[in-house]
């Protein structure tokens, strides 16, 4: 036990490890080194994730100053509870993702490995740092290797799609940076343990915090500014939308969680000067995931492939789990933290296996395929289990995730933003959006799953991409092993509905790091 | 201070009116001027007036520039240089290709 003498400077190894092997398969250039690495990193990552949640069992909080500078002027890299868990997540969606990438063949391409490895960079330093402008550094790591990721496979439009996804991930960049600008104007720092409250008592830096709320909530996906999302995500490869979809949106939806409650403190009551501007927020944050939630799931309606309805369904995920900072009560939060690890298990499980079907038979787009129920039938139990999780029907982790969401807002009363409004209106939102919600997803059973045989289909083509449609012969089928990182995901999808209670105290202390900053400020500021 | 703040609002301006043309290489122009505008405006959270050298063995620190904000620019600046050089390429590669390239690979348009 030698690494916990140390404990602190340990976290630099979440960022370290994954660059560093980044660069080793850029230079070894060997198929064997790429795949190892590409699925064994992302392993090791969650390892060390869940020692670090067991470790946080007894310290709550680990702060290391980097360079051993003081604190309050050494840009730190802090872990609580919350921050191991969304490493463990993110690192499990990403070796589903990598072993994906590596079935289809995608992690043969040059560079592939060594990007998706650098994404990962990326997310746990954004996931681990706590000052604002390391966060918009690494979130830049994040994105460059995402720009070429996008483009690298996919249809025949995702240069396009690439161009946009460039121009409004960098405007959103520089709209961050500007709101960190204007935090260190209006506070002087952008220490997130500095900050800590600030936002609460000065309505200056309470707006320029908006700003960096703002730039987030882009990247999340939320509704005003989420029209990226379903345009770009079903362009690119099922692969590398799995890989986005569960690192992009959720690093974002971390840093609004943890920005948010630790700057303004919306757990306590205040009387200070800038609790008007922050219920100004509060309010604006209600509307938003309201519409969320309901768009996401009316847009999934309208779609026509099937990633295009999944990529609608994200959306409307943003927003369940975003009502834990609508209705901040302890059990919204834990509720919707839930709901986030729920929702990149499932998605992942969902894309890979949807991915596998469109691999085989050269096609995603609704009713040009037809009956692959009669066909696969491992893939199709697949895909009806996750729909019915994406539902929130039994027995998978939807379940709890859409009760836990319901029962936490019915609790919650009149404290929130909305008042005595709050309680109705989040309950008929979460109803009507698990309703329309379940129609889209059964109109995509009815026109691919179920129905006639299927007859035609497009074969990869050994040039790459996918000759004239074919007759379709009977022995082909989706081949089982692209079938298997859908299977894993989805086993952890049942393992959370059967298993929920081992992993609730885990939610709890992170929902209770969240409200209680001082332990964060103490390991940050000693 | 009003000259900065001035500048920083039509840098930005001309910035996002070149983001709403069609033309690639306009876009990519849009966003240096908005990269630029955010550095000024990054500036400006240190004293916008000019100062010592922040190098505390020839200046005294009452007399000298905040070297953070100088610091934020310089990474800003690096990272945008990075993405704009990137963007040039996209716009290289793919020129028209969203109005009259018609794929080779025999997808059809869905």
């Amino acid at each position: 036990m030698t690494e916990l003498m140390t404990p602190g400077s340990l976290l630099a190894l979440f960022v370290a490890v994954p660059l560093l092997c980044a660069g080793l398969s850029v230079i070894l250039r060997q198929r064997v080194v790429d795949r190892i690495l590409l699925v064994g990193v992302p392993v090791l990552a969650i390892a060390g994730a869940v020692a670090l949640m067991l470790f946080h069992r007894e310290v709550p909080v680990l702060a290391s100053a980097i360079g051993a500078y003081e604190g309050g002027i050494a840009i730190p890299l802090v872990s609580d509870t919350l921050t191991a868990l969304m490493l463990a997540t993110t690192g499990l969606a990403t070796a589903a993702s990598g072993w994906f990438l590596t079935l289809t063949g995608e992690a043969r391409l040059r560079f592939v490995p060594a990007l998706a490895l650098l994404l990962m960079t990326g997310v746990n330093g954004a996931l681990l740092t706590g000052d604002l402008f390391n966060l918009f550094v690494f979130v830049e790591v994040m994105l460059l290797p995402s720009y070429a990721l996008i483009a690298v496979t996919g249809t025949w439009r995702r240069l396009g799609l690439g161009r946009m996804f460039v121009i409004v991930n960098l405007v959103t960049s520089l709209i961050l940076l500007m709101g960190v600008g204007l935090v260190y104007g209006s506070a002087g720092a952008v220490n997130l343990a500095v900050l800590a409250g600030r936002a609460a008592e000065d309505p200056q830096v309470a707006l320029a915090l908006t700003v960096v709320l703002l730039a987030l909530a882009i990247k999340a996906g939320v509704v005003p500014v989420h029209g990226w999302l379903p345009r770009a995500y079903p362009g690119t490869s099922a692969g590398m939308m799995a890989l986005f979809s569960a690192l992009h949106t959720k690093v974002a939806l971390y840093a609004i969680f943890r920005i948010y409650f630790t700057t303004f403190e919306p757990g306590s009551p205040s009387g200070a000067a800038g609790a008007g501007m922050a219920s100004a927020v509060a309010g604006v944050i209600a509307v938003v995931v309201l519409a969320t939630m309901v768009v996401g799931a009316i847009g999934s309606l309208g779609e026509q492939r099937f990633r295009g309805v999944l990529a609608f369904q994200m959306v409307a995920g943003v927003g369940h789990i975003l009502i834990g900072v609508a209705v901040t009560s302890p059990a919204a939060v834990a509720a919707g933290l839930f709901y986030l690890v729920h929702h990149v298990v499932t998605m992942a499980s969902l894309l890979t296996t949807v991915g596998a079907v469109e691999h085989t038979y050269g096609t995603g787009v609704l009713g040009r395929i037809s009956g692959v129920m009669h066909r696969d039938r491992l893939a199709a139990v697949l895909v009806a289990l996750g729909l019915l999780s994406l539902a929130g029907l039994p027995p998978t982790s939807g379940l709890w995730g859409k009760l836990g969401l319901g029962l936490a807002v019915a609790e919650a009363g009149e404290t929130g933003p909305a008042g005595a409004w709050q309680t109705p209106v989040f309950l008929v939102a979460i109803v009507v959006s698990s309703v329309v919600t379940l129609v889209a997803l059964q109109r995509l059973w009815g026109s691919s799953f179920a129905g006639a045989p299927l007859h035609r289909y497009w074969p990869a083509a050994p040039e790459g991409g996918r000759a004239k449609a074919q007759t379709l012969e009977g022995e082909v089928r989706i081949p089982l092993r692209l079938l298997a990182p859908g299977t894993m995901m989805m086993g952890v999808s049942i393992a959370l509905f059967l298993f929920a209670g081992l992993l609730m105290p885990f939610i709890d202390t992170a929902t209770a790091g969240l409200f209680e900053t001082g332990p964060y400020i103490e390991a940050v500021l000693p | 201070m009003l000259v900065l703040a001035v500048t920083v609002g039509v840098l930005t301006a001309a910035g996002v009116w070149l983001l709403q043309q069609r033309s690639m290489v306009r876009a990519i122009f849009g966003l240096t001027l908005i990269s630029h505008a955010v550095n000024l405006l990054l500036l400006t959270t240190g004293v916008p007036g000019w100062r010592v050298e922040p190098l505390m063995s020839t200046a005294q620190a009452a007399d000298a520039a905040d070297p953070l904000p100088q610091a934020f620019v310089l990474t800003a600046i690096v990272i945008s240089m990075a993405t704009t050089i990137f963007m040039l390429a996209l716009a290289v590669i793919g020129r028209d290709d969203d109005q009259e390239k018609v794929p080779e690979t025999g997808e059809e348009h869905a």
